[in-house]
C-alpha cells in the first residue's frame, strides 16, 4: 500500500514537472507555426514532376516516405514483425498438424447471412486501402489489418469447419505469407537486378529514374498514378500481413486442449 | 477576434499535452503496479498509443486565419507549381506519421509476442498473476531444497 502510494506520487511530481517545462516552452512553440523545413522538402519532393530525378511519384507523402525515401527501414521493419509472428506460431508448431481443430457448428443463420455481406465489405475496404495506398492515407500493413478481421469474423461466425471445407490450410496460409515477403524483398531488388542484367547502374530500393540510373518502376497505368514500386510494396504487404494475422487467428482461436497439449511433456511447466 | 481564436486552439493543444501526460503516468502505473499479466499487457498498449499519438501531435502545425490544413496527401494529379506551393503550405508534417506507421508496426510485433507469452504462461501456471506465479516457484523451490 505504502509502496503503492509513493509511486502514485512519483507520477504526479513527473506529469507536474513535464507540464511545467511544456508550459513554459520546453518543447519549442506548440503548436509550431510552421513545419520543419526537412518536411517541406518531402512534401515538395513526393510528386514533384518538374524534379522528376528526385520524386517518388506518390501523392501521397507518407507512404512515399515510408516505402520510398527510408524503404529499408520499412524492409527491416516487415522483418522485425514477421519475426514476431513466426515466435508466436513457433510456440504452437506442432498444432499445425493437427488436422482437425473443431468441434463448432458456427453461429445461427440469420448471423451466418449478415457475417457473409459484411465480410464482403470488410474485404472491398481492405483491397481499397491497400491498392489505394499511393494516392489517399492508408497502405499494404493497413489494409492487411483490415483484411485479417474477415478471417476473424468467419472463424467465429461459421465455425473452423468452414475453413476445412474450403481447404484454406495452415500450409496455404503460410504459403501465401512467405511468397508475399519473397515478392516484397524481389521488388526492392528488381532494379538491381534489372540493371545488371542490361548493364546499367541502378540501386536496391531504387524506385524512380536517377541522375545516373535511368531505370525506373511505372508513373502511371492506364493514366492513374502507380506510384511506381509503391504499389507492389502496398500489395505485397498487404497479402503478408493477411497471411500472417489469419495464421496467428487460426492458432490463437484454437481449442484449449488443443494448446494444453502443447505444453504436455514437462513434469512442472516451468 | 481572430487573436482570441488563435490562443483558444494554443490553450486546447496544451490541454491535450497534458491530458497526454497523464495518460502516460497511468498506463506507466498500470504496467508496474498491477500483478495481473494481461492488466500490465492492455496498460503497455495504452502507453504506445499514447506515445504516438504525441508524436503525431508534434507534426501538427498552428492553425491561422485563412489556413486550410490539410493531411500529406496532394489531391491534384497533374500538380503546377502553384499547387504545390499551396500544398506546401498547408500540409501537416508527414514525417511523425511516417515513425508512428513504424512504431505501431514494431509495437503490434511485441504485443503479439506478448500476447503468446501470456498464454503459455496461463496454461502452465493456471494464472497470470505474477505475485501468484512467484509464489509457486518459491514453494517448488523449498520443496526442491526439502
Amino acid at each position: 500500500m505504502l509502496r503503492d502510494l509513493i509511486f502514485v506520487s512519483l507520477l504526479v511530481v513527473i506529469i507536474l514537472a513535464l507540464t511545467y517545462l511544456t508550459y513554459s516552452g520546453g518543447l519549442g512553440d506548440l503548436p509550431p507555426q510552421d513545419i520543419r523545413f526537412i518536411a517541406k522538402n518531402y512534401l515538395n519532393l513526393t510528386y514533384n514532376q518538374e524534379i522528376s530525378w528526385l520524386w517518388a511519384a506518390s501523392p501521397e507523402a507518407v507512404t512515399a516516405i515510408v516505402w520510398d525515401y527510408r524503404g529499408l527501414d520499412t524492409l527491416f521493419e516487415t522483418v522485425v514483425f514477421y519475426g514476431a509472428i513466426l515466435a508466436a506460431l513457433t510456440l504452437f508448431r506442432s498444432i499445425s498438424k493437427v488436422p482437425e481443430l473443431v468441434s463448432s457448428a458456427g453461429l445461427s443463420l440469420v448471423v451466418k447471412r449478415i457475417t457473409a455481406i459484411v465480410t464482403l465489405a470488410i474485404l472491398t475496404v481492405a483491397a481499397s486501402t491497400a491498392l489505394h495506398g499511393h494516392l489517399t492515407p492508408g497502405g499494404g500493413f493497413q489494409g492487411g489489418a483490415i483484411a485479417s478481421v474477415a478471417p476473424l469474423l468467419l472463424l467465429v461466425v461459421f465455425g473452423k469447419q468452414f475453413f476445412i471445407d474450403r481447404k484454406i490450410t495452415y500450409n496455404k496460409l503460410l504459403s501465401i505469407r512467405n511468397i508475399s515477403l519473397a515478392l516484397l524483398g524481389f521488388t526492392s531488388v528488381a532494379l538491381l537486378v534489372l540493371g545488371f542484367l542490361i548493364g546499367v547502374e541502378s540501386y536496391i530500393f531504387q524506385n524512380q529514374a536517377k541522375t545516373i540510373s535511368t531505370l525506373s518502376y511505372p508513373t502511371h497505368l492506364l493514366d492513374v498514378p502507380l506510384g511506381g514500386s509503391l504499389f507492389f510494396f502496398n500489395l505485397f504487404e498487404f497479402l503478408a500481413v493477411a497471411g500472417g494475422f489469419t495464421l496467428v487467428f487460426t492458432i490463437l482461436l484454437s481449442k484449449d486442449e488443443t494448446l494444453r497439449r502443447e505444453l504436455e511433456g514437462e513434469e512442472l511447466g516451468y | 477576434m481572430k487573436n482570441l481564436d488563435i490562443e483558444l486552439i494554443k490553450f486546447m493543444f496544451m490541454l491535450t499535452v497534458i491530458s497526454l501526460y497523464f495518460n502516460v503516468a497511468i498506463s506507466l502505473y498500470g504496467v508496474v503496479a498491477k500483478a495481473n499479466l494481461v492488466k500490465k499487457l492492455i496498460a503497455l498498449t495504452i502507453f504506445q498509443d499514447t506515445v504516438n499519438m504525441f508524436t503525431i501531435l508534434v507534426g501538427y502545425k498552428l492553425w491561422r486565419p485563412g489556413l486550410l490544413l490539410q493531411p500529406p496527401v496532394l489531391t491534384d494529379l497533374s500538380p503546377t507549381p502553384e499547387t504545390l506551393r499551396e500544398f506546401v503550405e498547408r500540409s501537416v508534417d508527414p514525417l511523425p506519421q511516417a515513425f508512428v506507421l513504424t512504431a505501431i508496426v514494431i509495437g503490434l510485433a511485441v504485443t503479439l509476442f506478448l500476447t503468446t507469452i501470456v498464454v503459455h504462461v496461463s496454461y502452465h501456471f493456471k494464472t497470470v498473476n505474477v505475485d501468484e506465479i512467484g509464489r509457486s516457484k518459491r514453494v517448488y523451490i523449498h520443496e526442491e531444497a526439502v
